[in-house]
């Protein structure tokens, strides 16, 4: 059963509210060591230089999409393990298929709720103590 | 402030940002600029403000955005084309969203028929309700569990080890080692060969090779260094467990560099999608055309920006005017004291001024921002005055970057507004005129900024007819503005609109939109310290030209003595100094005079009876004139005891800290740290004027 505070998260999306909701869920939920990028590319940049094992992205993003990034870390074997949870719209279905086939471990559509990605996390982790 | 209020102050900050990028990128599409980039990044700004607003429970401004963004969808895929029809529908519905948002926001009402009317309109885009709308359960996801943790507490040991050539030739052998390894448990063994030279530069007695090995999770750490103890712990490089209770992989050592750009490609060569094809061809004319902004640049820019309270900015400035001030009254103290003879004194005192200016300068330009705030509202005023004139339009902007004192940014806006109106609405020509005169049916309105001598201008100019100058002559003779038989240049005859009564409108009103006064607009410029101009050609257009400081938190003015006061009277307004003789003077009965200047009669002011300072004029060939200009009742020749000089002084709010005065702009502190006044020219003026006939005056001068 990990803590919920051992997860070091990475938050990827162009919008600032975005990142500003995740990062408020994530804390809400005890996590505390959150980073963000606004772009797949920034993300990749952050992931090669720190620890993360969890991204938590959005999938329209300028430069390099949440596919991009998610195919980029499943491909670089130093990071290739990370989990990766996609944030999506409503009735996207196209591109949670797409990303299964990349092995994107979750998905979670937007609005969420607290409640909603804690759930999805813990379908990846397990339950967060 | 509650976290999810912030979050929310965010978003519609954010919104009120991608609403206008959004504009800029349907207005590059209708003018044919743009590409497949362009469409997608309108999509995406939907979409976060769509994204943004289901968090918060916006649910009309969702609707909305759901329909916007699935034709926004269709034709970023390509399935539906992007038609100038469209582009224009596409304008309104931005115009929508912008309506939705501020409402959401609080502020304004919205149309909700025509909300209800583009939703159709971009329905009708794509043919209907969309497609695919499974339940999210049919989409048969299955989300990957990572098994973290749960074979055993803790995870496998990885050992790399190397032995120099020093331990071989002490008799140490790599293979003997292994074989004590093995005997901890079952293990696996990785050899490292990537130092291997060459062949012709191998050292035969040379140690080139390194190994990894991973033991058992149950393995006693203290077990794993025994089995080295006679070759030496330096031949271990590292032994740790395989991540914690959740693996984060190790990021690489800072040594090592890698291509972001490289990986990604090598990400899409190695998993291909079937939707890469389209993006590949699209990647190949990016390469041609040159990659316009690489993540570098892009990083770079992420990095090099922060936001800051608006209080904090505003407190420094505030210091800072302080610092000035505490400045010029060291430096007159020093004066005073006798101490600049000594020139390591003066040379300090020097050095110390230009730091304070410089610390100014910098300090306003942390509030500078450019004029795109401004301007980015104007295209949608621009379409619906001339949906509403029946003119087709075209507004070109020109120098957003342009940066300007936030102060001034937030009252710029109702002189454009006003001053695109008449450009749109008097300038330019209806259609069936343009297109009988030979011209496009479509008449370009520019809007332009750009810094010039320390001041920012605006320009806004038409292709219209020009000004009718017979017709101008006309209004103003009936008007009484001017005399019948006045003979005037083509220039004074175009400044005659900046005339007040010159316009039937003298009320600024948002409602009306049909031409507000030009004296209005000029008025409200020159409250900012600024100045309009006309130029005109007959059949080609007309351009106005406004100037204004670049901050209104400084002042250059004309420091001067009356009635035993010091005021400071602003450099915009002065036109020139004089010392009057006895001759030049008219007395106008026991309450006024005027003072003869280049062959015209201006009325003389003086400031320390019109302030309430003293009760008698002075004799005016004891003192000294300003003659002043105000456009609201023409000029003015102010009277006072003597002039100290020109000084920029630091802008103190008087409301704010006291009251509104008459006649009184502002305040500041001068070096002396006595309060000065700033004199409000055009308030004197016009109280001055009420007592007399202004069209006389006018006249007159």
């Amino acid at each position: 059963m990990p803590a919920a505070s051992a997860l070091k998260v990475l938050v990827v999306d162009d919008q600032m509210t975005m990142r500003a909701l995740v990062r408020s869920s994530l804390q809400q939920m005890g996590v505390s060591d959150i980073a963000d990028a606004a772009d797949g590319e920034l993300g990749l940049q952050s992931l090669l230089t720190r620890q993360v094992n969890l991204v938590i992205s959005d999938f329209n993003m300028p430069k390099l999409d949440g596919l991009g990034l998610l195919r980029a870390i499943r491909s670089h074997a130093p990071i290739a393990k990370t989990a990766f949870i996609m944030l999506t719209g409503r009735a996207d279905k196209d591109l949670v298929v797409r990303a299964a086939q990349f092995g994107v471990n979750n998905y979670i559509s937007k609005p969420f709720t607290v409640a909603g990605l804690r759930e999805k996390i813990e379908e990846v982790f397990g339950a967060l103590t | 402030m509650d976290p999810m209020e912030s979050i929310k102050a965010t978003f519609f900050q954010e919104c009120d940002e991608l609403l206008g990028d959004m504009e800029q990128s349907l207005l590059a599409l209708e003018a044919g600029e743009g590409d497949s980039d362009t469409i997608n990044a309108v999509f995406r700004a939907v979409h976060s403000v769509k994204g943004g607003a289901g968090a918060f429970g916006f649910e009309k401004l969702v609707g909305f955005a759901h329909v916007f963004e699935t034709t926004l969808d269709a034709m970023r895929s390509g399935t539906l084309d992007v038609t100038p029809d469209g582009l224009k529908v596409l304008l309104r519905a931005s115009d929508v969203l912008n309506d939705l948002v501020q409402n959401a926001k609080g502020q304004g009402a919205v149309d909700e028929s025509r909300v209800a009317t583009l939703k159709e309109e971009l329905e009708a885009m794509v043919g209907g309700g969309e497609a695919d709308d499974a339940p999210e359960e049919d989409w048969g996801f299955k989300p990957i569990t990572l098994e973290i943790g749960a074979a055993a507490p803790t995870s496998e040991w990885t050992l790399r080890f190397k032995l120099t050539a020093k331990m071989f030739a002490n008799g140490h052998e790599a293979h003997l080692l292994l074989n004590e390894l093995a005997r901890l448990g079952p293990n696996e063994v990785c050899l490292d060969a990537s130092e291997l030279p060459d062949f012709e530069t191998i050292d035969p007695e040379g140690a080139y090779f390194s190994w990894t090995v991973k033991l058992p999770a149950e393995t006693a750490e203290a077990d794993i260094r025994d089995v080295f103890d006679f070759v030496g712990d330096e031949s271990i490089i590292s032994l740790a467990r395989e991540g914690g209770e959740l693996e984060a992989p190790a990021p690489p050592a800072s040594a090592e560099i890698i291509d972001v750009q490289a990986l990604i490609r090598q990400a899409k060569a190695a998993t291909p999608d079937a939707s890469e094809l389209k993006l590949a061809a699209e990647g190949a004319k990016e390469a041609a055309t040159g990659n316009k902004d690489s993540g570098v640049e892009r990083a770079a820019q992420a990095g090099a920006t922060i936001r800051v309270d608006l209080d904090r900015v505003d407190n420094l400035i505030n210091l800072v005017g302080e610092l000035v001030i505490n400045q010029a009254m060291l430096a007159q103290s020093v004066e005073d004291s006798g101490i600049t003879r000594s020139p390591n004194v003066v040379n300090r005192l020097q050095e110390f001024e230009h730091l304070t200016r410089e610390i100014q300068d910098c300090v306003m330009a942390i509030r500078a921002q450019p004029v795109k705030s401004v301007f980015q509202r104007m295209p949608r005023l621009v379409r619906e005055i001339a949906a509403s004139t029946g003119k087709q339009v075209r507004l070109v902007t020109d120098g957003e970057a342009t940066e300007v004192d936030k102060t001034v940014i937030e009252r710029i806006s109702d002189p454009i507004t006003h001053m695109l109106r008449n450009a749109v609405d008097h300038g330019l020509e209806s259609t069936e005129e343009r297109i009988a005169a030979g011209k496009p049916a479509e008449g370009v309105v520019r809007l332009a900024a750009f810094h010039r001598s320390g001041r920012i201008v605006i320009e806004v100019s038409d292709d219209g007819k020009g000004i009718n100058r017979k017709r101008v002559k006309e209004i103003a003779v009936n008007k009484g503005l001017i005399a019948p038989e006045v003979d005037l240049s083509d220039d004074e005859v175009d400044n005659l609109i900046f005339l007040p009564g010159f316009s039937t409108a003298t009320v600024v009103s948002n409602i009306s939109g049909r031409g507000v006064g030009m004296d209005v607009v000029k008025r409200s410029i020159q409250a900012l310290g600024g100045r309009i101009a006309i130029s005109s050609i007959p059949g080609k257009g007309s351009t106005f030209t406004m100037s204004l400081p670049l901050t209104l938190a400084v002042l250059d003015g004309m420091v001067v003595m009356g009635g035993d006061q010091t005021f400071v009277a602003p450099l915009t307004a002065i036109v020139e100094t004089l010392k009057p003789k006895q001759g030049d003077i008219r007395n106008l009965g026991p309450k006024g005079a005027v003072i003869a200047v280049r062959g015209g009669y201006v009325p003389l002011i003086d400031v320390g009876v019109a302030l309430g300072w003293r009760t008698h004029a002075i004799d005016p060939t004891q003192g000294v004139i300003l003659l002043v200009e105000s456009e609201i009742g023409g000029r003015a020749a102010l009277l006072v005891d003597a002039i100290q000089g020109q000084r920029q002084v630091v802008i103190k709010s008087l409301e704010a800290n006291y009251q509104k005065v008459d006649a009184v702009a502002a305040a500041t502190i001068l070096g002396d740290g006595r309060v000065a006044l700033i004199l409000d020219i055009d308030e004197i003026i016009a109280s001055k004027l009420r007592d007399v006939q202004p069209a006389r005056m006018l006249e007159a001068s």
